[in-house]
């Protein structure tokens, strides 16, 4: 579905590369997660996959077609963005920035129709945030802000979800229930999810498949339960760690 | 609630309006009023050509018919200002595209009396956009901050081009400029008001029927492009209509200050931030509040107060509170 080959990218005036020739998959249906440290890249690769930032070698792929000419329009319709952090100027309804997500399908001189309402009203019972239609985003919580974030990128209708540390300001129980919201919505929609997490224990449990970053690096792609090793975490964080399994499911902990 | 809260503000104009014709120096009773317009209207009855007619269809109607469009054109460039720039302190005259509008009009008068009015004024208030946001802009953002002082900027630099005009005409058309700089309904006319439609075609309907992309465009230029949005193109969109109205509401009544500013506030208060409703909530609001002060500048003193001053007398503690209210959030990003 989404495909990068040897993906390279330098900030204008820089003489190092951030991304030093990132290559994966990612098939439809199913999430995978970009894995890295701090200042490894991730954000940088979704700019560029998003077209905001230009790649100056490699090439990106979705459905074999190259994405590298289409305007911001058509990339919309392929690449829905559930940005990291986010505050808008002015107090607008979870509604109506939902209904923002429908900006590619309307044409300049118009305003969203009734077809474009409706599929606002139902992307909110499908994230489960009707009540809170009317509220302000500005007064919401974390958790529901990604949770409208998710909607909007729902009503978008694009083939690809990217994910930009979603969780990354949740409480326990909301990362949990955002990650087995954003499953079940690659699941049933067979959207592709790519997104990015910090904790390697949400990373296997949540995705299909795992990439590993290191300043700008591929260093592993895989199988979560397969490459998310003792020896990786070591090479990639420099600490020590310990895996387990508990009922069929490995566990990294740290060892103190 | 709301939805009577809006349609009494898209009403306003025509209230405001309906008493700004029967108030003046002039007594007219608010009965005559309504004969009079029914009789230009319909034809129903004769009242001959009593002083009244005169007052009422020559002098009144136009001034506040152009008091209106002028409101509205102002208001309507400040919210759209406001929302592509996603600042709340900006307005027409902050940027600085007054200023340049008026250096516009200004060396017009003084020295190219062949070429239009308006023409000029919006070449200038272009210019003066355009200069304050390359100078504000820095990473591809514009911060709050940097964008107000770089207005400032502008503004002051096309007010001392205005200085130096006014210092080089002769003295019959410097009377005319400075007059007209004020900022000042007094010599609203019919031709006047035909004129301002053309704000009101190029301007003012652009913006309405482009409303909605607002809500998108105020959330920021990564985040709008993400969204499929050409953010240059519609920037330029955006920023070409309001200066269009803005330069053509200067070139009639010289600059007006601070209702670009404070209208749209209003309205967000009273209404919510949604462009769709905001923007023409905005226009009639703009309306209301431009033909009501231009009514108490005709009729608070003996003679004509420009309305110019009026507005700054409004707006200027407006913006201080709205500084202190937003307190740090309204310099941040
Ligand atoms: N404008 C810039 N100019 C030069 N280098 C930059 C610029 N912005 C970011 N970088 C560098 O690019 C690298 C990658 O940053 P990026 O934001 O992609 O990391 P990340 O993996 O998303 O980190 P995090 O987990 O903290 O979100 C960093 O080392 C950073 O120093
Ligand atoms: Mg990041």
């Amino acid at each position: 579905m989404l495909n990068l080959k040897e993906v390279y990218f330098r900030h204008k005036n820089q003489t190092t590369d951030v991304l030093k020739g990132i290559s994966f998959n990612a098939e439809k249906g199913s999430i995978t997660t970009i894995l890295g440290p701090n200042g490894s890249g991730k954000t940088t690769l979704f700019k560029c996959i998003t077209g905001l930032w230009k790649y100056y070698k490699g090439e990106i792929k979705v459905d074999r077609v190259s994405i590298d000419k289409l305007s911001f329009k058509k990339r919309a319709r392929l690449f829905s963005v559930v940005p990291q952090e986010h505050e808008p100027p002015f107090p607008y309804s979870v509604f109506d920035v939902v209904l923002m997500g429908r900006a590619s399908y309307i044409g300049v001189f118009s305003s969203p129709s009734k077809k474009d309402y409706e599929k606002a009203e139902t992307a909110l019972k499908t994230v489960g945030i009707e009540h809170l239609k009317n509220i302000p985003y500005t007064k919401i919580s974390g958790g529901e802000r990604q949770l409208t974030l998710i909607a909007r990128a729902i009503v978008q209708e694009s083939p690809v979800m990217l994910l930009d540390e979603p969780i990354s300001h949740l409480d326990f129980r909301n990362q949990i229930n955002i990650l087995k919201k954003i499953k079940e919505i690659a699941l049933i929609r067979g959207i592709t999810v790519v997104m990015t997490l910090h904790d390697p224990n949400l990373a296997s449990l949540f995705s299909d498949k795992v990439v590993v970053i290191n300043s700008g690096s591929k260093v592993a792609e895989g199988l979560p339960k397969e490459i998310i090793t003792e020896d990786l975490i070591k090479r990639v964080y420099d600490i020590e760690v310990k895996k387990a399994d508990i009922d069929g499911q490995s566990i990294i902990c740290p060892v103190l | 609630m709301k939805t009577i809260k809006a349609i009494l503000i898209l009403l306003s104009p025509i209230f405001v309006g309906w008493f700004a014709l029967f108030l003046g120096a002039y007594e007219v009773t608010p009965l005559m009023v309504l004969k009079i317009l029914l009789n230009e209207t319909l034809h129903i009855f004769e009242i001959g050509d009593i002083p009244e007619k005169a007052i009422v269809i020559d002098i009144r109607l136009p001034r506040v018919i152009l008091a209106g469009i002028v409101g509205a054109c102002l208001s309507g460039a400040g919210v759209t200002l406001q929302g592509i720039f996603r600042n709340p302190l900006v307005d027409p005259f902050i940027l600085g595209i007054s200023a340049g509008a008026a250096f516009g009009c200004a060396i017009t008068i003084g020295f190219l009396s062949n070429i239009p009015i308006q023409f000029m004024a919006f070449v200038f208030a272009v210019s003066a956009v355009v200069i304050a946001y390359t100078v504000a802009r820095t990473q591809g953002e514009v911060s709050r901050l940097p964008l107000i002082l770089s207005g400032v900027i502008v503004s002051a630099f096309f007010t001392a081009l205005v200085s130096i005009v006014k210092f080089l005409v002769d003295p019959h058309k410097l009377q005319s400029i400075v007059y007209w700089l004020i900022g000042s309904f007094s010599l609203a006319d019919w031709k006047a008001v035909k004129v301002s439609f053309v704000g009101v075609i190029l301007g003012i309907l652009p913006i309405f029927l482009m409303r909605w992309r607002l809500n998108v465009m105020s959330m920021g230029e990564e985040e709008a492009k993400a969204l499929g949005v050409n953010v240059l193109r519609e920037r330029v969109l955006f920023i070409g209509f309001s200066t269009l109205a803005v330069a053509v509401a200067t070139s009639l009544c010289g600059i007006i200050g601070w209702v670009g500013l404070m209208v749209p506030h209003l309205v967000r208060m009273l209404t919510g931030p949604d462009h769709k409703t905001l923007v023409p909530l905005s226009f009639a609001a703009g309306a209301s509040f431009m033909i009501a002060a231009d009514t108490i500048s005709r009729t608070l003193t003996s003679f004509d107060i420009p309305v110019g001053i009026i507005t700054a007398l409004t707006g200027a503690p407006f913006f201080i509170y709205l500084m202190k209210r937003s307190g740090k959030e309204a310099w941040g990003k």
